[in-house]
């Protein structure tokens, strides 16, 4: 249902004044099938995020095409892919000043009805009711922020959601039932799931693990088989501070 | 009577279909259109004629008074001075506004100059809403002034808009407080095109645990300028906050100046500011959730000005 075909995300190099050019994502070709479960795992700066931001729009194709559901979306914008049915949950959801909970569920359904809208988190389960009227804003916890965030990706009945370290300030008691709603989320809808995570409870919840290293995927299998080139990548344990590419400040 | 303009401004401006239930005080072109006492509320002109005093009965629970002033005369400044004394313990919503409509070059505009005296443990929602319109190229200008004093206890609200087509506007603000009583101050303006727009708060944390909080949201779109001066002077054991936030779009501009005094050791002031264009990542996430760029940018900014 999602081809990536020779995909590359090139940026330039900057330093020392050399003019050069580096490929974050070094031509990946893979195919996820509707309905299945995947893990993207792999060190810090491999490209995992980048490649899940490719995928949802956020980041320019360098090279390469994506076809979704047999059309190619490469060139689409962040908009129509959520429209044809891609839902992305970011690792540090934006903050906004004004906006609520009830809000998003609204752009992310086309749903306004206030009983339709407490159905829906019903639904989903993360949250309490009493958080529709919550302003997605400064003062919420990095768990509860990222609770809304899983609750509206999956409240839109995504055909692809992609989730980027959905875990990230979530507490221990969560991550559990948090696994147990994607898979359930999968199972009723046949949503093909892409999780970006080092968590092993999301590795162990995958039917494909896909290990990315410097921008290609060097396994793609089951999580037994993975085992001893996860550990011999010595998976980074510092993803609870990581702040992503973007950051350069490795903490290792 | 109330013709199909009028109710426009007043839709807009006090959200009034028709003459409101309770107390009101419409006035138009600089005169007394309709007025309306109520049982706890009086309204009577002032001895010189420049205005209304708004008597609040002690006591007075959950009544509101509407106070809207609407313009359609060119060339018409319209000066009013009209106070507010809310007896002890009254608790009541004031909705005040000016709507403008221009349709000539001549210009327009009104000074509303309000002062309030909320008595002890007397609570007031003050709403205020300012809006200019019309296809006449006159300048707009809205000028008002507002000075409040809370007694001890006393607790007061303020919700301070502009909504749009003001070309010019010059706030003040002052406010005194007395011991244990609580201001919370929300402003909102938005500019466009060549527009201007001042704000100048000066609010006095005066008696003992006294709280002040202050937040200004402006948003600058085209060429529009915005500058916001908040002082905040603490003269007791207090607690005070400014929040200004500005959003530029286009080429707007915004000068924010924050003040703090502390005039007494056990006086806590904080503030916080920022000046910017809209957050890539708030976009990126409305974007993401199927909105266009120019719809996640209304949406952000209907928010912010919420």
């Amino acid at each position: 249902m999602l081809e990536l075909k020779d995909l590359y995300f090139t940026v330039p190099e900057g330093g020392n004044g050399n003019a050069g050019e580096r490929n974050i994502i070094d031509g990946i070709n893979f195919n996820f099938e509707k309905g299945k479960f995947y893990a993207i795992t792999g060190p810090n700066g491999s490209g995992k995020t980048t490649l899940a931001k490719l995928i949802m729009g956020i980041n320019p194709v360098s090279q390469g095409s994506i076809v979704f559901e047999g059309k190619d979306i490469s060139n689409l914008p962040v908009n129509e892919r959520a429209r044809a049915g891609i839902a992305y949950s970011f690792q540090q959801p934006a903050r906004f000043k004004g906006i609520t909970f009830r809000d998003l569920l609204s752009i992310a359904t086309g749903v306004e009805e206030e009983k339709k809208l407490l159905e829906i988190i019903s639904r989903v389960g993360i949250c309490p009711l009493s958080f529709l009227d919550k302003e997605v804003d400064a003062k919420l916890s990095g768990g509860e922020i990222k609770k809304i965030e899983l609750a509206t990706t999956i409240a839109a009945s995504p055909k692809l959601a992609i989730y980027d370290e959905p875990d990230t300030g979530i507490d221990l008691w969560t991550i559990g039932p948090m696994v147990d709603l994607l898979k359930k989320e999968l199972a009723c809808h046949s949503t093909t799931t892409i999780v970006v995570s080092h968590n092993r409870v999301f590795l162990e919840a995958a039917d494909v693990i896909l290990i990315i290293d410097k921008g290609r995927f060097v396994y793609t299998g089951n999580l037994e088989n993975s085992l001893p080139l996860l550990a011999d990548l010595s998976v980074c344990t510092y993803h609870d501070s990581c702040e992503g590419e973007e950051n350069a400040g490795c903490l290792r | 009577m109330l013709d199909a303009l009028d109710k426009k401004l007043l839709k807009t401006v006090a959200d009034l279909e028709d003459l409101p239930k309770g107390a009101y005080n419409i006035r138009k072109n600089g005169k007394l259109l309709h007025r309306q006492k109520s049982a706890n509320i009086n309204i009577e002109t002032n001895a010189d004629g420049t205005g209304i005093i708004v008597t609040i009965k002690p006591g007075t629970k959950n009544e509101s008074v509407h106070i809207p002033v609407i313009l359609n005369q060119a060339g018409l400044y319209d000066v009013v001075y009209n106070s507010f004394i809310i007896g002890e313990g009254a608790e009541v919503t004031i909705i005040a506004g000016c709507g403008i409509h221009c349709g000539t070059a001549d210009p327009e505009g009104h000074a509303g100059i309000h002062d309030f005296q909320v008595g002890r443990k007397a609570k007031v929602t003050y709403v205020e809403k300012h809006f200019a319109m019309g296809e006449g190229r006159g300048r707009r200008t809205l000028n008002p002034t507002t000075k409040i004093f809370l007694a001890q206890g006393a607790a007061a609200e303020m919700e301070l808009t502009q909504i749009g087509g003001v070309d010019e506007a010059d706030r003040l603000n002052e406010a005194t407080l007395g011991p244990d009583s609580l201001l919370l101050i929300t402003e909102r303006v938005l500019t466009d095109g060549e527009q201007t727009a001042v704000s100048t708060n000066n609010i006095v944390l005066q008696g003992a645990n006294s709280r002040a909080n202050m937040i200004s949201r402006s948003v600058m779109k085209g060429n529009s300028k915005q500058t916001f001066y908040a002082t905040m002077e603490a003269l007791n054991k207090c607690f005070g906050h400014i929040e200004c936030d500005a959003i530029i779009m286009d080429n707007g501009t915004n000068e924010t100046m924050p003040s703090l005094k502390a005039k007494h050791p056990d006086a806590e002031l904080t503030h916080e500011a920022s000046i910017g264009k809209i957050a890539s990542d708030q976009l990126t996430k409305l974007m993401s959730l199927g909105l266009t760029y120019d719809q996640a940018v209304n949406r952000i900014i209907q928010g912010f000005l919420k």
